[in-house]
């Protein structure tokens, strides 16, 4: 287990820093001057990691605290659905749903914190377990479908992300919780904020080291307990599990159960957050992003929290691009293209591992 | 990795040469050059004393080197003629001269013996009948060498005696048959030459009249074969395994099994013979609770099971090493110790509580392959890269350490080398000895033979004879394999 998983945190690494030099080389290219395009990716840097040159001249502590606040913010969000994709992974399941999951948890957490009155101290849970519970039950629809009718989840998760934006936005939002000044629902209350720890000049929140640890359990649960021994078994090999007398359905329940739930808590983290309320539109696809997280990070809860921590830091110093005139969205194009190349490597070894297993059977007497 | 190290082997005119060797020495993949299925990286080949190169098997065929795969490669929905003109038919314009196809497959059968129909589907046609069209096509193309991978693994003894004989007529015409299998015994009986294969190279050669199957086993293994287990029939207990009048679907809901009788007692091993297709893995699933029964009951040591579930029939003691190690037997991705846990991993010492046992599961594991021999002794390796005989034993190895009191298992040395071979059968004996209770479920007719001390024929899903030890006579099960013998118990 230890060789196949170095070498594949090698080669995530080596497709990111390809993905980083090759949007380097290709901006230089465009902009046709390197300097440029260095000092827009020392702007990007400076915006993800936190602007540390001034906070040492100056010793404001705030600029370093605010980039790294927008960075975990993005990171949190990358990480909860990034582990959503994860822990469906481990059951043979692609849950390509994480966005309606997140848009379920969102509204939610906002109905929760708006609508809702209770102290501080129960009102962040409350918010939190209903969104949790909203992504769940949002992510055993296609389950269901999956185990009694046999419907392929990529089809059902990515038609159900449709019918989650029709439902949330182009009609709750709009129609029965549509607040009452502005797009979008009412405010969330003061007590389900999630309260922020390094000072009102960073939005760096809760949210941030909830994803951590969340990121820790799912870990332990997977690689440390009987129950997640189990799941894997559903996934790497269903019916060698079912034959060695696994509750093989049961654990597929759980796990696609906890991915939705996951996706939900991002929703949280956005609402109860940064936005204060289900916006009229949800602004990034980061159910999407939960994708790519997972598979830079090799579906295993560590890699997808590096990956996450990465993206989140380089997408918010995206940012700071705009200031020489560089597309805020390009940290986008880096993730995108170190997708790509991670799936290049993995579609590569399937494709050679195939041809091998073909040819051994073609040699290996049966008989 | 080199499969192949420096080999030289001559194939003259006429000639029964057969190619023996364990799993892995490269025997398969010395005839795959022969068939330009592979390039030698270097060294030449030569045929009938010019340099050739096979970049494809159609090289090798337009240089008269014909080749049977143990997986047959005929489209069942045409006619033996169809498939035997198939690349190579005659007739113009693109249009297919069926009558001529029919003359030229008639005549090829009537100058070797071969007694095919050349109209009939092959779809519709036995194995042994398949395998006659397969080298049929072989020689329609002209092969003058002709080379069968594993005949026999297939046939029931009757169809091999056929097999042999056709093959005997073809050499007896001029033609080269080469053999590529592990049964010494047909091995001798057959071949005129025997060449050795071992580790990639040629260790040794022999006429056969003056070697014996003794002598061949310790080139194969590279020492002298440890003696067959003498057999130790135990006194049979209670009845720990019981299927009356079940029944059971197979593959595209067509019934599979229509009527299986049988009792396994504490104590004894209980084959199964049959040619593959009459219900043998749909008697092993039902056995197992993988698969529905519709009619009929199911009892383990006395208890009707309720329901077809791998986890009831567990706990009610049965144990599964099932034919399809890949699928239903490992994990692949998992490790050794993860994959011998399985099944046992909520209980001690593989577990505390909700948490696996870490330390406690690598020492239990490391005692397992300790006492079960796999090699090598590292439990953190994934299972699948282990050989096939090491995945074996270690398959076997977790399902028998449970104890269980039935002990179902489907061809459990398919693919194995003469050691592993040895050691897997040792240990169902043993496991009987201890009294335990086994049903062994093969193709192997010789392996049911060597282990069991009951038998049962199975036959287009019925169980058509029960025959005891001191009963067996494998002409006879053949015959009753083949349907061509009524069914009679004795």
């Amino acid at each position: 287990m230890a060789d196949p998983g170095r070498a594949r945190v090698f080669s995530s690494l080596v497709s990111v820093a390809v993905a980083l030099l090759g949007c380097f080389l290709a901006l230089a290219a465009s902009l046709g001057d390197v300097g440029t395009a260095a000092k827009a990716f020392g702007e990007m840097a400076l915006g993800g990691f936190g602007d540390v040159p001034r906070w040492l001249a100056s010793g404001e502590a705030s600029a370093v605290l605010r980039p790294l606040g927008e960075s975990a913010g993005k990171a949190s969000v990358l990480l909860l659905t990034g582990l959503s994709v994860a822990v469906a992974f481990q059951v043979g399941l692609f849950n390509i749903g994480a966005q309606g999951q997140l848009m379920w948890g969102g509204l939610a957490a906002a109905y929760v914190g708006a609508g809702v009155s209770l102290p501080g101290v129960l009102h962040v849970p409350a918010a939190l377990g209903a969104a949790a519970l909203a992504g769940a039950l949002w992510a055993w629809i296609p389950t269901a479908l999956k185990l009694r009718r046999g419907v392929h989840e990529v089809i059902s998760t990515l038609m159900l992300n449709w019918v989650a934006v029709a439902l949330v936005e182009n009609w709750l939002v709009v129609g029965p919780l549509k607040g009452k000044t502005g797009a979008g629902t009412d405010e969330i209350l003061l007590s389900a904020q999630l309260p922020r720890i390094a000072g009102e000049s960073s939005r760096l929140n809760l949210g941030f080291p909830l994803a951590l640890v969340l990121a820790a359990a799912v870990a332990a649960w997977l690689y440390r307990s009987t129950h997640g021994l189990e799941t894997r078994a559903t996934g790497l090999g269903p019916d060698a599990a079912h034959a060695a007398g696994l509750p093989v359905a049961r654990r597929t329940w759980t796990a696609m159960g906890l991915a939705g739930a996951l996706a939900g808590l991002a929703g949280a983290v956005l609402v109860l957050g940064s936005e204060f309320k289900y916006p009229g539109r949800l602004a990034a696809p980061y159910g999407f992003d939960g994708i790519a997280m997972a598979l830079i990070g090799g579906n295993h809860p560590v890699g997808v929290a590096a990956s996450s921590l990465f993206f989140g830091a380089l997408r918010a110093g995206g940012t700071r691009m705009q200031l020489l005139g560089v597309h805020r969205g390009f940290p986008e194009l880096i993730q995108g293209l170190a997708l790509l190349l991670v799936a290049a490597r993995l579609g590569w070894t399937w494709w050679t591992s195939r041809a091998r297993s073909q040819a051994d059977a073609s040699e290996v007497p049966r008989a | 990795m080199r499969a192949l190290e420096d080999v030289s082997l001559e194939i003259r005119a006429g000639e029964r040469l057969a190619l023996v060797g364990e799993n892995g020495a490269g025997k398969s993949t010395l005839m795959n050059v022969l068939y330009g299925l592979y390039r030698p990286d270097s060294g030449t080949l030569r045929v009938e004393g010019r340099d050739v190169v096979f970049r494809s098997p159609r090289d090798a065929l337009a240089h008269g080197v014909g080749m049977v795969h143990q997986h047959f490669m005929l489209v069942p929905g045409l006619t033996v003629a169809e498939n035997v003109v198939l690349g190579a038919e005659p007739g113009r314009w693109g249009l297919l001269d069926v009558a001529a196809a029919e003359r030229a497959v008639a005549g090829l059968s009537e100058r070797f013996g071969f007694e095919v129909d050349a109209r009939a589907r092959v779809g519709d046609l036995g194995v042994g009948a398949r395998q006659k069209v397969e080298i049929l096509k072989a020689l329609h193309r002209g092969a003058r060498v002709l080379v069968l991978d594993e005949p026999t693994a297939v046939l029931t003894p009757e169809e091999a005696d056929e097999l042999f004989a056709v093959a005997r007529r073809l050499s007896d015409e001029g033609t080269a048959v080469v053999l590529v299998s592990h049964k010494l015994r047909e091995v001798l009986a057959f071949a005129t030459r025997v060449a050795v294969m071992r580790r990639g190279r040629k260790v040794a050669e022999f006429e056969s009249a003056n070697t014996t199957a003794e002598e061949l086993a310790a080139h194969v293994m590279g020492e002298p074969p440890p003696p067959p287990p003498a057999f130790v029939a135990a006194t049979p207990g209670e009845v720990l395994l019981e299927l009356s009048g079940v029944h059971a679907l197979g593959p595209r809901g067509r019934p599979a099994l229509k009527g299986v009788e049988l009792q396994v007692r504490a104590g004894e091993v209980v084959g199964i013979a049959g040619v593959d297709g009459n219900g043998q893995r749909e008697l092993a699933e039902v056995a197992t609770g993988l698969r529905a029964w519709l009619g009929g009951e199911v009892k383990v040591r006395g208890t009707v099971m309720a329901e077809p579930s791998p986890a009831l029939f567990r706990d009610a003691g049965v144990g599964h090493v099932p034919e399809d190690r890949h699928r239903h037997g490992m994990v692949s991705g998992f490790t050794v110790e993860e994959n011998l846990s399985l099944g046992r991993h909520r209980a001690a010492p593989f577990a505390r509580g909700p948490w696996i046992d870490l330390e406690g599961r690598s020492s239990e594991v490391a005692r397992a392959l300790d006492a079960w021999d796999v090699r090598p002794r590292d439990g953190t390796l994934e299972l699948q890269v282990l050989s096939g005989g090491n995945q074996q034993k270690a398959v076997m190895a977790r399902e028998l350490e449970r104890r269980p009191s039935v002990l179902v298992v489907v061809q459990p040395t398919r693919g194995l080398d003469i050691g592993a071979v040895a050691s897997v059968r040792a240990r169902l004996r043993e496991h009987a000895a201890k009294g335990g209770a086994v049903l062994l479920v093969s193709l192997d007719l010789e392996e049911v033979l060597a282990l069991s001390d009951r038998a049962y024929v199975l036959y287009d899903g019925r169980t058509v004879a029960a025959l005891d030890r001191a009963h067996f006579d494998e002409r006879r099960m053949g015959r009753l394999m083949l349907g061509t013998e009524a069914a009679a118990h004795g």
